[in-house]
């Protein structure tokens, strides 16, 4: 099990006027699965992005695995061990998949042999069920064998955190059941996921906890029933019942 | 069984059709090896093919920058002339480093060491525009090295002290042969030679893992970097090495190989416009597409320059003769226009792209691919799940 240690200390980002990410704190130690929601708008995304080194923080800090991370280079953040999908996918698109797979492979493992990482590669396309479709141009698949592409493309990383930036967003079903597997056999190779959705089945079923952002700000940090019945995330996000 | 039946199934297995492309790459070879020696071929044809070599070094070189790791820039020629400019000012002013203690005086350089430091500062040149060119992406990118490239020509025009402006310099001829046959014999295996040199090299380039990062960084830059492919490092590099390529490349052209002097002129975007078209005919994303379109494009714009149609049907013209004559003029320019908007509209990985795919067996490997597919996951996606 990979060293897990992610620490984000007041991080804030403004936009102009707009405070996209208020001076949040959390951090994670241990490989949680770990849901993250909130309305649109919230910051989900651009904390995402400046987790992963594609926004520099206007204040704070961040340290993975006793690294400070903010403000470095997205390629040096996947390094030090933080991977992430995107929201829209982002699929190499004239390269074949298993291009797609060894583009990751090379650049965490320069010294690799090429023969040991297409082999890995195969077998991340095998769990994820489009082993079928190694030599395809990934231009030519459907948006969730895309998603699946990318959530293996991480594998060939190894990271110690990963962020699924609405891994089912889109997703027909049976595939969602493929990205289910992946999320519990990922975790239990120790690795700690973020996992950001506005699918609350999901979330509540796969979480172990859960954070919940609105207006750029956190407003709750806990477990998820805990976190359900917090008046503040009701208000902002969960919404009441009928009932009530 | 027919011979043809024969002959499609013996080599339709990828790896017979291979071989088949490797036999006919190996004649290419011997044919160029041996053009020269063939005492029938007058001194311009070889000059026609001298110019190819030089063309194809330019628009494979190219290809490799815009086609293969995306950065689409106008300044390829730029950096070409560089290279050409600076071996030629070295070689007959010298250069002071005053601050170093270091003097390159003309009698101390040789024309080898003046092409040297042309590539050199092509190098040092591609660097610097790389590392300003970082954050900029497509139409931007394109702007900004049209607007560099325009602005060396016009210094090259305007310091015509040193430069020789619209005249053109002359450059330290690399090669001291009398015997002018002899000379064009050495020239022609020297830039032929240079050409598969260069070719070798950038393959050898494409087809290692940076090659791989390049084509990553052409489709996404966002996605390749958030895979931990160090895209600052990849931008700057392939600016330095294609700018040394071409650097070297016109230190030595223009060194009296394939002409005596470098003028303001080759440096116009028309001129760099034509080395992408040259690329875009071949295929843009593949280094020997683009040579090959680069070669066949300048050989065919030398030959057409007159073209002979006999007429049939005992047809005459009015002074007699049974054949039309056709200056064409800046017409075969248009002609070849006519092929880049063909090539654009219906081949846009270029016209020699299919023969190349069709020898590397890839669209077996494709076919093979597309039949395995499972009626699975992929057809219940949802349409909105398709988003090509």
């Amino acid at each position: 099990m990979s060293e897990i240690n992610l620490e984000l200390n007041r991080i804030a980002k403004r936009f102009g006027g707009n405070q996209a990410v208020d001076h949040v704190s959390f951090s994670v130690t241990e490989p949680q699965l770990i849901g993250m929601i909130g309305p649109n708008g919230a910051g989900k995304t651009t904390l995402t992005n400046l987790m992963s080194g594609m926004l520099k923080p206007s204040s704070g800090t961040i340290y993975l695995n006793g690294r400070r991370i903010d403000g470095r280079a997205p390629y040096d953040v996947t390094r030090a061990g933080l991977g992430r999908t995107f929201q829209i996918t982002r699929a190499l698109n004239r390269m074949t998949v298993m291009e797609n797979m060894m583009v990751p492979g090379l650049a965490h493992e320069p010294g690799a042999r090429q023969s040991d990482l297409e082999e890995r590669a195969r077998q991340i396309l095998s769990l994820l069920t489009i082993d079928h479709l190694t030599n395809e141009f990934s231009r030519a698949l459907s948006g969730g064998q895309r998603k699946l592409l990318e959530l293996g493309r991480l594998l060939m990383l190894d990271p110690s955190v990963i962020i699924l930036d609405e891994p089912f967003a889109g997703v027909h079903p049976r595939l969602q059941e493929t990205i289910y597997n992946y999320i519990h056999r990922v975790h239990e190779d120790g690795k700690a996921i973020i996992l950001i959705s506005h699918n609350m089945g999901a979330v509540f079923e796969l979480s172990q906890r859960l954070i919940v952002l609105n207006f750029g700000a956190l407003i709750a940090d806990g477990e998820p029933q805990q976190v359900k019945n917090d008046p503040a995330v009701i208000d902002a996000y969960l919404g009441h019942d009928e009932d009530d | 069984m027919g011979l043809f039946s024969r002959f499609e199934r013996a080599i339709d297995d990828g790896i017979g059709r291979r071989k088949l492309g490797y036999a006919l790459l190996a004649l290419v070879i011997v044919f160029f090896l041996w053009f020269p020696n063939d005492t029938s071929q007058s001194n311009y044809a070889k000059t026609v093919f001298i110019s190819g070599f030089f063309y194809a070094i330019m628009s494979s070189s190219w290809a490799l920058l815009a086609g293969i790791a995306g950065q689409f820039s106008f300044g390829h020629m730029a950096f070409m002339g560089i290279g050409a400019y600076v071996a030629g000012l070295i070689a007959r002013d010298g250069l002071m480093f005053a601050t170093l203690g270091i003097a390159i005086t003309p009698d101390s350089i040789s024309s080898i060491g003046a092409i040297v430091i042309g590539t050199v500062v092509a190098g040092l040149v591609g660097l610097v525009i790389g590392w300003l060119l970082l954050r900029l992406r497509a139409a931007y990118l394109a702007l900004f090295t049209i607007a560099f490239s325009e602005l060396f020509r016009i210094a090259m025009l305007t310091e015509y002290d040193y430069t020789g402006g619209s005249n053109g310099l002359s450059l330290r001829p690399l090669l001291q042969v009398a015997d002018v046959d002899t000379a064009r014999q050495i020239e022609y295996y020297l830039m032929f030679g240079l050409l598969i040199a260069c070719l070798l090299v950038m393959y050898r380039v494409v087809q290692s893992p940076i090659g791989m990062f390049l084509r990553a960084m052409r489709e996404d830059e966002d996605a390749a970097s958030a895979l931990g492919v160090n895209v600052v490092r990849y931008k700057i590099l392939v600016f330095v090495f294609t700018s040394m390529i071409v650097g070297l490349a016109g230190a030595i052209f223009y060194s009296d190989v394939g002409s005596e002097r470098i003028i303001p002129e080759q440096l116009e975007v028309l001129q760099m416009s034509l080395i992408i078209a040259y690329a875009v005919i071949g295929g843009m994303e593949s280094l020997f597409g683009a040579a090959a379109g680069a070669f066949i494009s300048r050989y065919l714009l030398e030959a057409m320059r007159e073209v002979v149609i006999t007429l049939p049907f005992g047809l005459t013209m009015a002074d007699g003769s049974d054949a039309f004559v056709w200056e064409t003029g800046a017409w075969r320019f248009a002609l070849f226009g006519l092929v880049m908007v063909f090539t654009l509209r219906y081949m846009r990985n270029g016209l020699l792209y299919p023969i190349f795919n069709w020898f590397s067996g890839r669209d077996l490997i494709m076919k093979e691919t597309v039949a395995k597919r499972k009626p699975d996951e992929h057809d219940m996606a949802l349409p909105e799940d398709r988003d090509e």
